[in-house]
Parts: structure tokens; sequence; C-alpha cells
């Protein structure tokens, strides 16, 4: 790499400025360890809210349910005022950062704000037999500040928040409206819907041109919810199901290919391949004609992404 | 490798290069353009998701085709289905070896898939061949160990497979887990392998395939030792667990050598990678810190484990911001060739990482039975990290 950097500069292709940075990495003189730093905080937030939990959970009798609920929206605010006063104004465009440690002590903020309205919700039960709806206002208060301080992993802990709303809620709060049928596939319903509502985010946020760049985000923890969801029934109806996938899988592939959106592609081709398995394996074949299958259909879909990558080339 | 498989590796890495210096708008396009045109690449290769599903689908393809030939021909005798297998895994490798050379296929995810599918049937076939041989159990362990060691590394030298390297690797120490002295023997042979892997993992003579190999056996070699030092693993005789059943070594008298390796070797490998610029050994003497502070807080009752987890991701969070701030106020924003700025890496793969790990902290759906006493209000549950937040 060395002798590279050296032969461009060489031939002019790199000015000497430049080949003196890129010399220095590429002989090890110079090293980033902003990844690693990175990782650490990102882990010192995750330990810090496992060890909170643990607080919580296990210090109710000792330090009192005041105590644990008034340190930790301490805790909440500190990192949340730290935040306020080091945000960029605000933009429905991305934003720079302004500090290294921005957006994870935004997430740790956020992360204890959701453990107190949990304690809180636990220890004094204010929504009632209407707990789960604390999700919800952890979702949409997350999904506020995300949107506010251009945070995309505070963004993907709202949606994943709100899905975790929707799972609780279908066997409280719900039940009468899926009464007669069983929980699994009510909750199948519910990613399915939960999927959705992603996904009409996401086409929202590129049509209003509002935060587009989280678009992203919404658009891949929708299809996984949707395509999960229908794949979780092969085992209860693979006939409808299996059709569901298929026709779900392939249009994500086709529309992800067209875009050039190779991970939902990928996705896309994964679970369309599941479902006219499924389809096909619902005959009972004989094991040979079954391998014949596999053998044949998996070189078939080979083909067709090599024919598909090379389209892509000339294009 | 071929010859030209490696120049196409070596002008591969170039433009790998440019597109990080790119990334970090430390060139234009036109540059990165004449840099393309100075290192062109002469390879099929795919993206990442296609090379994922080309992968994918070639091994599934592979398979059922092998699962059919024996569903049609039924043979009943091992011997015949491992000299089976072993001719269908040669014929794979052959395959490989048409596409790495005269089809100039690379990063194609097809000849990861025919080479490490066709070394699998080879090791298939030959544990077929030792049925009939009535040899003990410890013997075709080590025969297979051993075969898979050669075969992997022959695979990882010709094609420039890392994955085929590490698979050498780990072989390589579940053979020796299989001697009289294992644990010993993880020792004696990583020690002296660890300098001359970090010499051939850094030769330039060699193509950067090969480099990556080198370097993912040196990061197996690491863990090899840490492993045969670290105090619960000497304890619950891990190493010794592959062949004798969980020998356990609690009672041993160099259990104090144990005590000092596992204290030692994270400072020790991070130090020297900080001191040396390796980010391997960086990252390594990290990890092994965390499992040692682990160990520590398993054998020494310090304070209460939240006590633990708050101070320690506390002191984690409090670590990165000094480090941060210590690299940034040295001259050029460095110090002793370490920044904490970002350089050409591609930030993009953090973020996945990151908001995965973040839908992962986030609270657990649950959808509990209706005799549950967790309907009750109250059943909320959220922490972070694995935190078991449930009041």
């Amino acid at each position: 790499m060395a002798a590279a950097v050296t032969r461009l500069h060489r031939e002019r292709v790199l000015s000497a400025e430049q080949a003196a940075l890129f010399s220095r990495v590429a002989r090890r003189e110079l090293l980033s360890v902003g990844a690693e730093l990175r990782a650490l905080l990102y882990g010192g937030v995750l330990v810090a809210m496992a060890g909170v939990g643990l607080l919580a959970e296990q210090n109710f009798e000792r330090i009192g349910p005041l105590a644990i609920a008034g340190a930790l929206a301490a805790a909440a605010a500190g990192c949340l005022i730290w935040t306020a006063r080091h945000a960029s104004p605000f933009s429905w465009r991305e934003a720079p950062s302004t500090h290294f440690a921005f957006e994870y002590l935004l997430l740790l903020g956020v992360l204890l704000v959701g453990a107190d309205l949990a304690y809180v919700e636990a220890t004094f039960t204010p929504l009632g037999d209407a707990w789960p709806w604390h999700l919800f206002l952890v979702s949409v208060l997350a999904a506020a500040l995300a949107v506010r301080y251009d945070s995309a992993i505070v963004f993907s802990l709202a949606l994943s928040t709100f899905a975790a709303w929707r799972g609780v809620s279908v066997a409280l709060l719900e039940r009468s409206v899926w009464s007669g049928i069983d929980t699994a596939s009510s909750l199948r319903v519910n990613a399915i819907g939960c999927g959705s509502v992603f996904l009409l985010l996401a086409a929202a946020l590129v049509r209003l041109d509002r935060k587009a760049h989280f678009e992203p985000v919404a658009t891949h923890a929708g299809w996984i919810l949707v395509l999960g969801a229908l794949a979780s029934g092969l085992g209860r109806a693979p006939v409808l199901f299996g059709l569901l996938l298929l026709l779900a899988g392939g249009g994500v592939a086709a529309l992800a290919y067209r875009g050039a959106r190779f991970s939902l592609f990928a996705l896309g081709v994964v679970g369309a391949y599941a479902a006219s398995s499924a389809l096909f394996l619902q005959a009972r074949p004989p094991f040979e004609i079954a391998s014949l299958w596999f053998a044949a259909t998996s070189l078939a879909v080979l083909g067709a992404l090599l024919v598909a990558h090379r389209r892509l080339r000339l294009e | 490798m071929r010859p030209d498989a490696a120049r196409a590796d070596r002008r591969r890495e170039v433009r790998e290069a440019a597109r990080g210096w790119r990334r970090a708008s430390a060139i234009d396009d036109a540059t990165q353009a004449a840099i393309v045109e100075a290192y062109p690449d002469d390879r099929v290769r795919l993206g990442p998701a296609f090379r994922g599903l080309a992968f994918v689908f070639t091994g599934l393809a592979l398979n059922a085709v092998f699962f059919f030939a024996m569903a049609v021909f039924r043979p009943n005798d091992a011997a015949v289905v491992g000299s089976l297998a072993i001719v269908f895994g040669v014929l794979l490798c052959g395959l490989t070896e048409v596409q790495v050379g005269a089809w100039r296929r690379a990063d194609g995810g097809t000849e990861a898939a025919t080479a490490l599918v066709g070394l699998g049937y080879v090791l298939i076939g030959a544990a077929c061949l030792t049925l009939d041989a009535r040899l003990s159990q410890r013997a075709v362990q080590s025969w297979l160990f051993g075969l898979a060691t050669v075969v992997f590394a022959a695979a990882a030298w010709r094609w420039g497979m890392r994955a085929c390297a590490a698979l050498a690797g780990v072989s390589f120490f579940l053979l020796l887990a299989q001697g009289p002295r294992p644990r010993l023997l993880w020792i004696a042979a990583a020690l002296p392998a660890i300098p001359a892997l970090l010499r051939l993992s850094e030769h330039p003579g060699w193509p950067p395939a090969h480099r990556r190999s080198g370097e993912a056996v040196l990061g197996l070699a690491l863990v090899a030792l840490y492993t045969a030092f670290h105090l619960g693993s000497w304890d619950a005789g891990l190493v010794e667990s592959f062949t004798q059943g969980g020998h356990r070594l609690r009672q041993s008298p160099l259990r104090p050598a144990a005590i000092l390796g596992t204290a030692l070797i994270p400072p020790v490998a991070a130090a020297f990678g900080a001191i040396t610029r390796r980010r391997l050994f960086l990252d390594l003497g990290l990890a092994f810190g965390i499992a040692s502070l682990i160990t520590l807080r398993f054998y020494v009752h310090l304070a209460p484990l939240w006590v633990v987890l708050t101070l320690g991701g506390g002191a984690a969070i409090a670590a990165a911001l000094a480090l941060r701030r210590f690299l940034a106020s040295g001259a050029g924003g460095e110090r002793r060739g370490l920044t904490a700025d970002p350089l050409f890496e591609d930030p993009a793969r953090h973020r996945a990482l990151e908001m995965a790990a973040a839908m992962a902290a986030g609270p657990a759906a649950r959808a509990p039975a209706a005799t549950d006493r967790s309907l009750a209000p109250g059943g909320g549950r959220f922490g972070g990290g694995g935190a078991s937040g449930e009041y």
C-alpha cells in the first residue's frame, strides 16, 4: 500500500500532502482509535443501563421507590440537559454532530427516561390496566428527541419501543378485538400492522423531505417485521402465508432491485425463496424430489442473481 | 495464490483505500477515477448483498445435489458414502480452482461456497472412512482435526480465503487439545506462533489476502493463549474438557500463573497494540480486559452487581471521554500516532451495528398468558444491555 501511495504521488495523482497522510496510515504511523472509543462509550451506556435495571429491581425495599424514581429522573435529566446544551440548531435535514459523545448521552438519557417511567408505572401503577401505554409514551418521546437532535440510533430505539408497545397491548388492551384468534396470530397481525406503519412513515419522511435520512431505518425495520410475521405463519397456514410471503418477498426484491437497495433485495429474495419452498414442501414430496427441488431452484436463483448483477453493471 | 489473483488482490487493496479516502473527502472524484484507472480490476466481483446470496444459494444447491445423488443411488456402506463424499469434495475444490483461475472470480460468494462445501465433504468423507477402522474416538478426532488443519491451510494458501485460514487455526488448536497436556500445548504453540504470525501478516511480499489470513490466525493464537491462562478456563478445565471431560485444575500448584496471566495478558496486549499501533492487539486487549474484569467480579465480591455494572458503565463512558480529550489535545489531534478522529474507515458499518444494539437495548414486548400474574399493572420491563429490568 505504501508503495502504491509513493507511485501515485510520483505520477502526480496524489499531492504531497495527500501522499504524506496516506503514507503515514499505510506505514502504520497513524491509527484512528475512534471506533474503539465509540464502542467503549456505547458499551458503557448499555452496561450502566443494565446496572440501573438491577438497582431498581434489587433495592426496592432498601432505598425506597421515591428515591429510586427520583435518582433515575435526575440522571435522565442530567443527560438530556447536557444534550440540549450541546445540540446544534434544529434542522429537518441531517445535522452535523457537535460532540463525540452527543448521541450516546442522548441515548442514555432516553433509556433512563424509559426505565424511570417503567419503574414508576410498576410501583405506583398510575395507568392501571393500561400500563403498556407507558411504552407508547416512551416511543413518542424517543421519536421526538431523535428528530430534534437528529439521532438515527434513538430513532431506531423509538421504533423498537413502538413495536414493543404493540406486542404488549395485544394481550391486554385489545383482547376483545382479537377474541377467537390465538395470541400468536394476533401478534402476527400486529407485527404486520406495525411494519406497515413503519413503511408508511418511511415513505412520508421521503415525500415530505423531513429527516429523509431516517428512512432506511424505518424501511428495514418495517420489512423485517412484515416478512418475519408472514414467515412465522408458515407453520400454521402454509398455503395462505406462503402465498402472501411469496408476493411480499418478491415485491420487496423487485422494488429494491430497481432502487439499487441490495440489503432489502437480499431480504426479499430469501423471503420469496422460503415461501416457494414451503409451498412446494406442502405437497410432501419424496426425499429425492425435495433434494432435486432445492438443487434446481437454488441454481436457478443463483443464475438469476448473476444475470441481474451483470445487468446492473451494464446499466 | 496464483500470481494473477495475487496481483488483482493488491490492486483491489489500493482501490479500496481510495474509496475510503474519497469517503473522507481527502481526494476528489477525479483523483479516485485516476487511481481506479491506475489499478484496474480484472476480476468478476459481487457486492456484499449479492455475494451473501450467491454464497447461500450455492451452498444450498451443492448440498442438495449430493443428497439427491445419495437418495437415488442409496449406498448402504459407510466406505462408499465416504468415498463419494471425498470425490464430490475434490470436484468442488477443482471447481473453485476454475472459478478463481480461468473465470477470474473474486469476492463472488460462489467460489467461497464451493471451497468450503468441498472441503467439508472431504472431511466428512474422511470421517466416514474411519468408521470401519475401529479407532478410538480420540484417534479419529485427532486424525480429522489434523486433516482439517492441512486442507484448510492449503486452501487458505491457494485461494487466499481468510475463512479457510481461521478454520485451519481452529482445527490446529483443537488438534492440540487432543494431546496429553493440552493447555501446555496451546501455550507452547501460541507463544512462538504469535511473533512469527505477526511478522508474516505484515510481510510486504505477501499479497493482502495472505496477510489477512495470517492476521486471522494470529488473532486465534492470541485467543488461545489467553484462554489457556484464563483463571475461569483453568478452574473449569475448559481446554482439557475437549478430551478428558472437564478435568478441573483448581488444586494445581500452577494456578497462580493463571491468575497472573488473566491479570497481565489484557493490559500487555492493549499496551503493545497502542504503542505499535496494531489494531488487532488493541481490540483483543480491550476484549480480554473486559473478560478479566468479569472474571474478577466472579471470584471477588467487590460490591453488589448493580453497583459494579453502574460504576463500570460510568467508568467506561468517562474513560472514553477522557481518552478522546487526551488524544484530541495533542499536536495535530494525535498522540504517539494515535488519533480519535475518524480516518478512512466506513462509518456506515458502525452505524448499522449501533442501531441494531439500540433496538436490542429497548424494552422487550411480552404477550403473557391469561393466568400470568404479570398481566397485572406494573408488569413493564425496561433496561439496556441485557438488564433484567422487571419490576
